[in-house]
């Protein structure tokens, strides 16, 4: 692949999990500063992308390419994808007993500054983040995701990322199990993070959360596949319509 | 090699052994009862479940060939530490223990304005020998077991702990209990009585003992007896740290009465093989115990743990917390046994023993025991086995954490919740000995 302007691009993924096939052959290309949405029916494959592009063990690319700035992500550990600008909040938040949120945290950061934070600069930045995001200044003590609301784990998912400023965000479904308020509160985190330097792509269901975080593009995901693109249009068509229509003219176009 | 590291010692306790002779007629009759259990018990078959794991001919070493040697030089450095405590008001008191011959005492003149004694056992038998002759042996004597009854017979000098009535000791008591080099033999023993509404948090600390197999292995036979009278509130730490050509035989047992507290909390990551037994008789109504035990296993260490809540009375609770790291080719076998009588009603007994197995070619058994005589009892155990979750390892990389970081990482927020329930002199200490395991994974 010869090096593209592109921010973020992957080319014809193909995914394994537990020996199946669970994407088969996706490509897309993002700009800095884009949104991108992906939509699409339960078991589509959108959190096996979303998985395996971070590197996850469980989720194998068995083919494809896959760059952030040009740099090879697939020949890079989880952790260096992270360190290289990649970001994904996941649909389910593990639990880490043990491990607070802070600590958590200030490792992350650590990691990717290549040294530790000043503590109070550390405690001032995540004070802030946590104030803007609704989190109760308790959660930095409390063990990460231990015992977390649904609605609590998405929130510290974003906070997450607001404080290690990805170039690149994947965001699994972080809209679901928020109330309206929180959904609003992590919107508006999202779109604070949001700028023309980095670039979001984000998985959901409903286009509630479409209508705070204005998408430049939607795709359709279906049987591991995209099998449609568009606007922000296409998403309200989903909404209305479900996904009936969209199966119905990927077996009308592979008829012809 | 020395005839001590044999296996098929047939050792008897001579009939005049000095530590026979010593004390008064009660204590002398209580040690050659011990010497004559000790002599004619069998030792125990391997089939019987508590040896299943542990050879008991390892606890079996002709203690007359072997003497006492000098102490290891770490034992200063910690020695210094805890002086330091004490001097920076962090502990209470500081008593250290020389294989159970030189027990040196500081801060136990303070305590002494309180009614509070911290005493060698020897000096206790002497100056408050109604308390020492009416709890001594009560709880672990010739009866419990042939290595109980060699201690009962064998040991030179102890310590003596007690707390009177309504007094709170608001900092911790720490024992320094420190083995002898290679092929030497110790028979520590303590005693520890907490009166009516009293409160104590004592620290007990065993290290030292031989560093190098090819030297000799150094031996230690423990006796603990903690009575923690109506209301009182105990909490017992005790810290296994002895050095890699150690063998440790340790059982402690508490009973505590009616209203009382106990928090018992073993950690173990020291000594080529241990066998430890912690036990707790809820003895009087609405007594609660709980216990938060952590060992830490690496290169070929071997850990045979037995925890004992034994319910005597009605509403009585009890919790363990029994949590094991292995790396290497370390081995831990854990038997935890909840006991609840006939006549104890309405009790609540929880048990969960995890481990986590941080490579191939470690082993771990776990075997729960349960003897419940009666009904009317909330009761649940628990028992995991497994290597650390690959997706918590992955949760932590995705963030950028290195991997050998983000496994350190999991393994300390593993013990985190046991580390907090002990005292803060101490957690900095437990937290670098953690960290030293870990820093090759
Ligand atoms: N760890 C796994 N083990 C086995 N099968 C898996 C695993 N993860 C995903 N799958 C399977 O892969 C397919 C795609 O699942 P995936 O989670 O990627 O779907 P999704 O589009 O994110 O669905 P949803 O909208 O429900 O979150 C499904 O058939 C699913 O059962
Ligand atoms: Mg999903």
């Amino acid at each position: 692949m010869t090096q593209s302007k592109a921010h973020f691009e992957f080319k014809d993924i193909h995914v394994e999990v537990e020996g199946k096939e669970v994407v088969k052959g996706v490509s897309l290309t993002i700009n800095h500063g884009e949104i991108h949405a992906i939509m699409g029916p339960n078991g589509s494959g959108k959190s096996s992308l979303s998985n395996a592009l971070m590197g996850h063990p469980n989720y194998t690319i068995t083919s494809g390419e896959a760059r952030l700035d040009g740099k090879n992500l697939l020949e890079m550990s989880a952790d260096e994808r992270s360190r290289a600008g990649l970001f994904l909040a996941f649909q389910y938040p593990l639990a880490i007993p043990g491990v607070t949120v802070a600590n958590f945290l200030r490792a992350a950061l650590k990691s990717h500054r290549g040294k530790d934070a000043d503590m109070s600069d550390f405690r001032k930045l995540l004070k802030a983040e946590m104030s803007d995001l609704s989190v109760d200044p308790s959660f930095a003590t409390r063990y990460l995701n231990d015992g977390f609301s649904g609605g609590e784990k998405k929130r510290v998912e974003i906070l997450q990322m607001s404080m290690l400023k990805p170039k690149m965000a994947l965001l699994d479904e972080t809209d679901s199990g928020l109330d309206i308020d929180a959904l609003k509160t992590v919107a508006d985190g999202i779109n604070r993070y949001h700028n023309d330097q980095n670039a979001i792509l984000l998985v959901t269901h409903y286009q509630r959360l479409l209508n705070y975080v204005k998408p430049d593009f939607v795709h359709v995901m279906m049987n591991g596949q995209f099998a449609k693109s568009g606007g922000p249009e296409l998403a309200l068509k989903l909404e209305e319509s479900g996904y009936d229509w969209v199966e119905k003219e990927v077996l009308q176009k592979a008829e012809v | 090699m020395t005839t001590m590291n044999k296996t098929d010692v047939e050792y008897t306790i001579p009939e005049v052994t000095p530590e026979l002779e010593r004390g008064p007629v009660w204590l002398r009759d209580q040690r050659r009862a011990s010497r004559e259990a000790f002599n004619v018990a069998e030792v125990p078959p391997r089939g019987l479940h508590l040896w299943r794991y542990t050879d008991p001919k390892t606890f079996l070493y002709d203690r007359d060939a072997v003497a006492d040697t000098a102490y290891s030089e770490n034992y200063d450095i910690v020695e210094k530490i805890e002086l330091d405590n004490l001097k920076n008001g962090n502990i209470a008191a500081l008593a250290t223990d020389l294989g159970g011959r030189d027990i040196k005492l500081n801060g136990a003149d303070e305590l002494a304005k309180q009614g509070v004694v911290l005493s060698s056992l020897s000096s206790a038998v002497e100056h408050h020998h109604e308390l020492v002759e009416n709890y001594l042996y009560r709880l672990v004597n010739a009866r419990t077991g042939k290595f109980e009854a060699m201690n009962g017979a064998l040991w030179n000098d102890g310590i003596f702990v007690y707390v009177p009535d309504g007094v709170t000791v608001d900092k911790p008591i720490h024992l320094l209990r420190e083995s002898g080099l290679a092929r030497s033999s110790q028979f520590p023993r303590l005693l520890v009585v907490v009166g009516k509404n009293a409160e104590l948090t004592l620290i007990d600390e065993y290290g030292g003992g031989s560093l190098d197999e090819n030297e000799g292995i150094s031996h230690a036979n423990g006796a603990v007896e903690i009575f923690g009278l109506e209301d009182s509130r105990t909490r017992y730490v005790m810290l296994q740290r002895q050095a890699s050509a150690m063998k440790l035989y340790l059982t402690h047992r508490a009973q505590i009465e009616r209203g009382a507290s106990m928090l018992t909390v073993p950690l173990a990551f020291g000594a080529l093989l241990s066998k430890e037994n912690f036990g707790v008789t809820l003895n009087g109504e609405g007594a609660d115990s709980n216990m938060y035990g952590l060992l830490f296993g690496s290169g070929y260490q071997h850990f045979d743990n037995h925890t004992l809540h034994h319910h005597a009375a009605d509403n009585t609770s009890s919790n363990i917390d029994f949590k094991v790291v292995l790396k290497d080719r370390s081995h831990s076998a854990y038997t935890g046994l909840i006991r609840i009588d006939n006549d104890a009603r309405t009790c609540q007994a929880y048990q969960e023993n995890r481990n986590l197995l941080l490579n191939e070619g470690v082993r771990a058994d776990t075997i729960p025991e349960l003897e419940i005589l009666n009904e009317d009892v909330q009761c649940s155990h628990g028992a995991t086995i497994g290597p650390m979750d690959p997706e918590s390892v992955f949760y932590l990389e995705a963030r950028g954490i290195e991997r050998d970081e983000a496994i350190r990482m999991i393994v300390s927020g593993f013990v985190d919740h046991t580390l907090k329930t002990v005292p803060d002199d101490l957690r900095q200490r437990i937290g670098t000995f953690v960290a030293q395991r870990l820093e090759r994974i």
